[in-house]
Parts: C-alpha cells; sequence; structure tokens
C-alpha cells in the first residue's frame, strides 16, 4: 500500500470512536494492508495492558468514599457556578452527552400567539371582576385551594364551610360581621373602640367615648 | 330603607329627632346589609335621673347580625332635659319571602334610673348590663373621689396616667365568635382551666375546660359553687387566655342562668367556639367570677381592691366610668376631672 492509516485515526478506530464513514474506509484498509493491521494488533494490546492496569487500585485506596467526594465536589462547583452565571443547562446528569444549545428562538413565532392569549386573560379577568362579587371570589379561591391541599387540611376545610354564614369578630378597630371571609361592615367606621369584648352568650361589643360629650357608647351586634 | 322608631307607651324618654344620615342597604348575597347610622335626641320625660339606657336596633330578630343594641351608661339625664344618642352599625336582613325590604326598627329596651330601678321591655337583658355598669360607676367614682380626698390631686393624676397607661398597653387580638358548629377534631384537645381568685366573690369555680385546637377554643365548661348563703339566679365568668409568647389577654366573658341554692352546686356550659387571629395559638386558659346576680335581684361585682390583682389590672378593660373619667382627663386636665367628680 502506498497509503497507510494515521496513528489518530487507527486509535480512533480502535476504541469506536471514528465516524462511520471514516471507520469504513479505515476497515477497507486494514483489510489490505499487513502494515496497518500490525499496528493495529500492537494498540489493542497496549489499550488492554493499560485498562487492566488501570482496574488495579492501590492498597488501601477507598474508591467508594473518594467517588463520593468527587462526585460532590463537582456538584458544588456547578452550583457555584450557578450562582455566579446562571445559564440554562446543557446536561441534566453528569456524564451525559452535551447537547447543542436550544433551538433557535425567533420573537415573531412566539410572540404573536402570546399576544392574543394575554389579550383574551385580560378580557376574561376584566369580566370576571366587573360581573362576580368580591365576596365569591374569595370563596372560591378558598375552595380551590383547599382542593388543592388534598383535604389534608381538615380544619381550613371546615373553616371553609363555616365561614358561608356570617359570623361577628372583634378586634382593636371595632365590631365586624363577616360572611365567607369577607368584611360585610363594621360598627362605628373610623372610630377605634376603647374596649371590646365577645359574650359567649352570642353578642360582641365595643366601647367608645365621645371625645366631646364624653358620653359612653356600647354598641352591640347578636349573632343569635 | 325603611325607617321606625317605636317606644312603648310608658317610655320615659321620648325621641326629639332623628337623622339617619347616610345609612344605606345594599345586597350582599342571600341578605341586605343595612349601615345603619342614626343620631337621635331623645328627652327625659320622666320624674327620675336617668343613669342608663338601652335601645333595640332590629334588622331581623332571629338572622345572625340581624339584632343589634346601643346601649349609653354613665348618664346623668335629670326630669326634661335632653341628650344624643348614636347608632352605627351593620345589621343583616334575609332576602325572601315575607320580608318587605331592606327595614330597620329602633325600640327602647330600658332605662335604669339613679335608684336602680328599671323600666323597659327587657328582651335584652339590658336590666343587668345597665345596673352592673352602674354599680362598677359608683365603685370607681367613689375610689376616685377617696384618692382625692386622702392622697390629693397628685395622687389622683398618677392613678388616671397609670389606667390610660393600662388601657393602651391591654391586649386585645382578634376574636371571632363561631356559635355552635364543630370544626374539625382531630387535633382537637382539652385544656383545663386554672381560676383566678377574686376576694369575697359569692361563687367559686371549682372545675373548668375547654377543647382547643390551635387558635380555636370550643365548648367551654365549669363547674361552680354558691358559697354565700343567698340563692343565686345568674353570674358571668371572664375568660382569660394565654398564648403561645405567654401574653395574657380577656378573651370573652361567658354569662350563665343558673339557680344555685346556698352551697349548691351547678354547671355552666356553652355551645361557642372562639376563634383567635393574629397566628396565636392558645398555650392555657384562666377564669375568674366577674358578676353575681342574687336571686333577689341584687348583684355582687368585684371590689377595687379585688381588680389589684396583677393578671386582672393587665387583662380586664376598666369600667366604662373610668374610661370617661380618663377621656375627661386627658382631653380637659385634672381639673375638669375633679369637677365632674364633684358632681355626684
Amino acid at each position: 500500500m502506498s497509503w497507510h492509516v494515521a496513528e489518530t485515526q487507527l486509535a480512533l478506530f480502535i476504541t469506536g470512536d471514528l465516524p462511520l464513514w471514516q471507520s469504513l474506509g479505515v476497515r477497507y484498509h486494514l483489510g489490505h494492508c499487513e502494515t496497518c493491521q500490525a499496528r493495529m494488533e500492537t494498540y489493542r494490546a497496549d489499550r488492554q495492558r493499560f485498562q487492566a492496569h488501570a482496574n488495579q487500585l492501590p492498597p488501601g485506596l477507598d474508591w467508594d468514599r473518594l467517588a463520593a467526594e468527587m462526585t460532590a465536589n463537582i456538584h458544588l462547583g456547578l452550583e457555584a457556578g450557578e450562582c455566579v452565571t446562571p445559564r440554562p443547562r446543557k446536561t441534566r446528569l453528569l456524564g451525559e452527552r452535551i447537547r447543542n444549545a436550544a433551538p433557535a428562538f425567533s420573537w415573531t413565532r412566539i410572540g404573536i400567539p402570546a399576544g392574543i392569549m394575554a389579550g383574551v386573560f385580560l378580557l376574561l379577568v376584566g369580566s370576571w371582576v366587573l360581573n362576580v362579587p368580591p365576596s365569591s371570589t374569595q370563596s372560591l379561591l378558598r375552595s380551590l385551594r383547599t382542593i388543592a391541599m388534598g383535604g389534608r387540611d381538615h380544619i381550613q376545610t371546615m373553616r371553609v364551610l363555616e365561614d358561608r354564614t356570617p359570623t361577628l369578630e372583634v378586634s382593636s378597630t371595632g365590631i365586624a360581621v363577616r360572611e365567607n371571609g369577607s368584611q360585610l361592615g363594621m360598627a362605628q367606621k373610623g372610630a377605634d373602640p376603647l374596649a371590646v369584648s365577645v359574650s359567649a352568650q352570642g353578642s360582641a361589643s365595643a366601647q367608645y367615648v365621645d371625645q366631646e360629650t364624653f358620653q359612653v357608647t356600647v354598641t352591640s351586634v347578636y349573632v343569635q | 330603607m325603611s325607617r321606625k322608631i317605636e317606644f312603648p307607651k310608658d317610655s320615659p324618654v321620648a325621641v326629639v329627632s332623628a337623622d339617619w344620615g347616610d345609612s344605606n342597604a345594599t345586597v350582599r348575597g342571600g341578605a341586605y346589609l343595612l349601615d345603619v347610622h342614626a343620631a337621635l335626641t331623645l328627652r327625659n320625660i320622666g320624674q327620675q335621673r336617668i343613669r342608663g339606657i338601652t335601645l333595640a336596633v332590629y334588622a331581623q330578630e332571629v338572622t345572625p347580625g340581624g339584632k343589634g343594641a346601643v346601649s349609653q351608661p354613665s348618664l346623668d339625664v335629670g326630669p326634661g332635659d335632653t341628650f344624643s344618642l348614636r347608632i352605627d352599625m351593620p345589621l343583616l336582613r334575609p332576602l325572601g319571602s315575607g320580608n318587605t325590604g331592606p327595614g330597620v326598627e329602633v325600640t327602647l329596651d330600658g332605662v335604669l334610673f339613679d335608684d336602680l330601678s328599671f323600666r323597659g321591655p327587657n328582651k335584652l337583658n339590658s336590666q343587668r348590663t345597665l345596673t352592673v355598669w352602674e354599680l362598677e360607676a359608683r365603685r370607681d367614682r367613689k375610689y376616685f373621689r377617696n384618692l382625692l380626698e386622702t392622697q390629693g390631686r397628685e395622687a389622683l393624676r398618677n392613678e388616671m396616667l397609670a389606667s390610660l397607661s393600662r388601657q393602651a398597653d391591654r391586649m386585645q387580638p382578634g376574636v371571632q365568635m363561631v356559635r355552635g358548629r364543630a370544626t374539625n377534631m382531630d387535633t382537637e384537645h382539652e385544656i383545663q382551666f386554672a381560676f383566678l381568685d377574686v376576694p369575697d366573690s359569692p361563687v367559686t369555680p371549682v372545675d373548668g375546660t375547654a377543647r382547643v385546637s390551635g387558635n380555636e377554643a370550643r365548648a367551654p365548661r365549669f363547674e361552680v359553687r354558691n358559697r354565700s348563703m343567698r340563692p343565686v339566679r345568674h353570674l358571668e365568668i371572664g375568660w382569660l387566655v394565654q398564648d403561645q409568647n405567654g401574653r395574657e389577654f380577656y378573651a370573652a366573658s361567658m354569662p350563665a342562668d343558673l339557680n344555685l341554692a346556698p352551697n349548691q352546686s351547678g354547671q355552666v356550659v356553652q355551645d361557642t367556639a372562639l376563634r383567635f387571629r393574629d397566628q396565636l395559638a392558645i398555650q392555657s386558659m384562666a377564669g375568674f367570677v366577674s358578676t353575681v346576680e342574687f336571686a333577689d335581684g341584687s348583684y355582687w361585682i368585684p371590689s377595687r381592691s379585688a381588680l389589684d390583682n396583677p393578671r386582672l389590672r393587665a387583662t380586664l378593660a376598666p369600667s366604662p366610668e373610668e374610661q370617661r373619667l380618663a377621656q375627661i382627663y386627658n382631653r380637659k386636665g385634672l381639673v375638669a376631672l375633679i369637677e365632674e367628680l364633684k358632681k355626684f
């Protein structure tokens, strides 16, 4: 033969890393060139000796612990890199082949459908806000939250049911009548009471003092 | 919104004028929300001085939130004098057959006179409430007058400042009352009440429990004993709650009608649930007897010295009269307060 396979090509052929069309050419040449065939056998034998030697671990070496430490360090390095320069991952796990970057991005391809969907969404939200009472919205949200929690929070579930009927609430701002979690009204809006109280018999009271006449007024609302 | 003011024919007060201001009604779900705002001017058309009055305000008598009341204790209205009274409250009136639309009715529930006599229908037990307030007012006015006479103006000033400070420091977390309903009992446990000893109390709490789950307490029950020689027909227990941070506050009062003969025991049970807001978790509870009504119509309330208990001082709201006197001092000074104490 007037030409021979290059050393690098031969080495890649032995490890199976040569592209297919080059591999076919090398294989054809090896079938007709004793020199290259002998070289291939030599390289193959060397490779096997190296592999056997590499598989022998030094005495006293704990490979499992070493492997775990190396893996942890690699993960740490990757996460530190994400903190400094977050970028899209190209690999999911170590050892996976690196793929090319994401497909070509086009504003035109996604902008128009996104704009249409945003417009429809705003239209729906606006219609909901204008036509559905806020109390119903909040009740629905609570129900959805309860469903999402799979009924695990039983107390919250029961409170959703309870809050459908009017309840009384006292706080430092006075007496509030609530239904479905929404405040329907507040006694003496704008004036903070000096004291509030709840009677277990079914009423809530708030005490006010008029700052001009100093008359005391006690406002009470009854649940039952 | 229709409005109606109707007092009994023998009412000791008459309506001089009524301004309904910006009262309005809106539909909320299955009910009318009546936002009632009214300024009434009333005249004492009787022969005795009026010390307190309660008006009942009805949108619907049996609906939760359909009934309210406005009381004015610590009055001193002579025969023929006029006084003003404001009504500001939200009420609910259900939609449905039989209801002719949103409407509110104001009636007289009762008037308390200076000799502690009472007149009125008393459907909201205003006789008891007004009488207790009047007894507290007399107790506190006597205390402040004695302080002025025995220790002087500076002692009165210091006491007023301490009262204002206590009112400012007193904790009042949001409390929601849920009546007659049961919540989830998975994480519920029973807590024993501790009891504060109130000196000279004719009724002693012996035992008490409530079921607690997180920030909710329900179904309180007490066993009490009448250790006086007089039969008791009504008592009120104050309910204190301590949260996870060790802060204590007055949660609710528990009134109870029960007939206790001398040395007899009885039970006080309420079908009520209290839910506390502000991320509060109930750690412990305490109770004390705050009012006792005897069968003969007389009352017992804690003395001023009994209220010196540090826990009661920190948690119990001052009487309406003490609040009024403190505001007079705060706004108009010590001289105005002394003038007020001298009136009666």
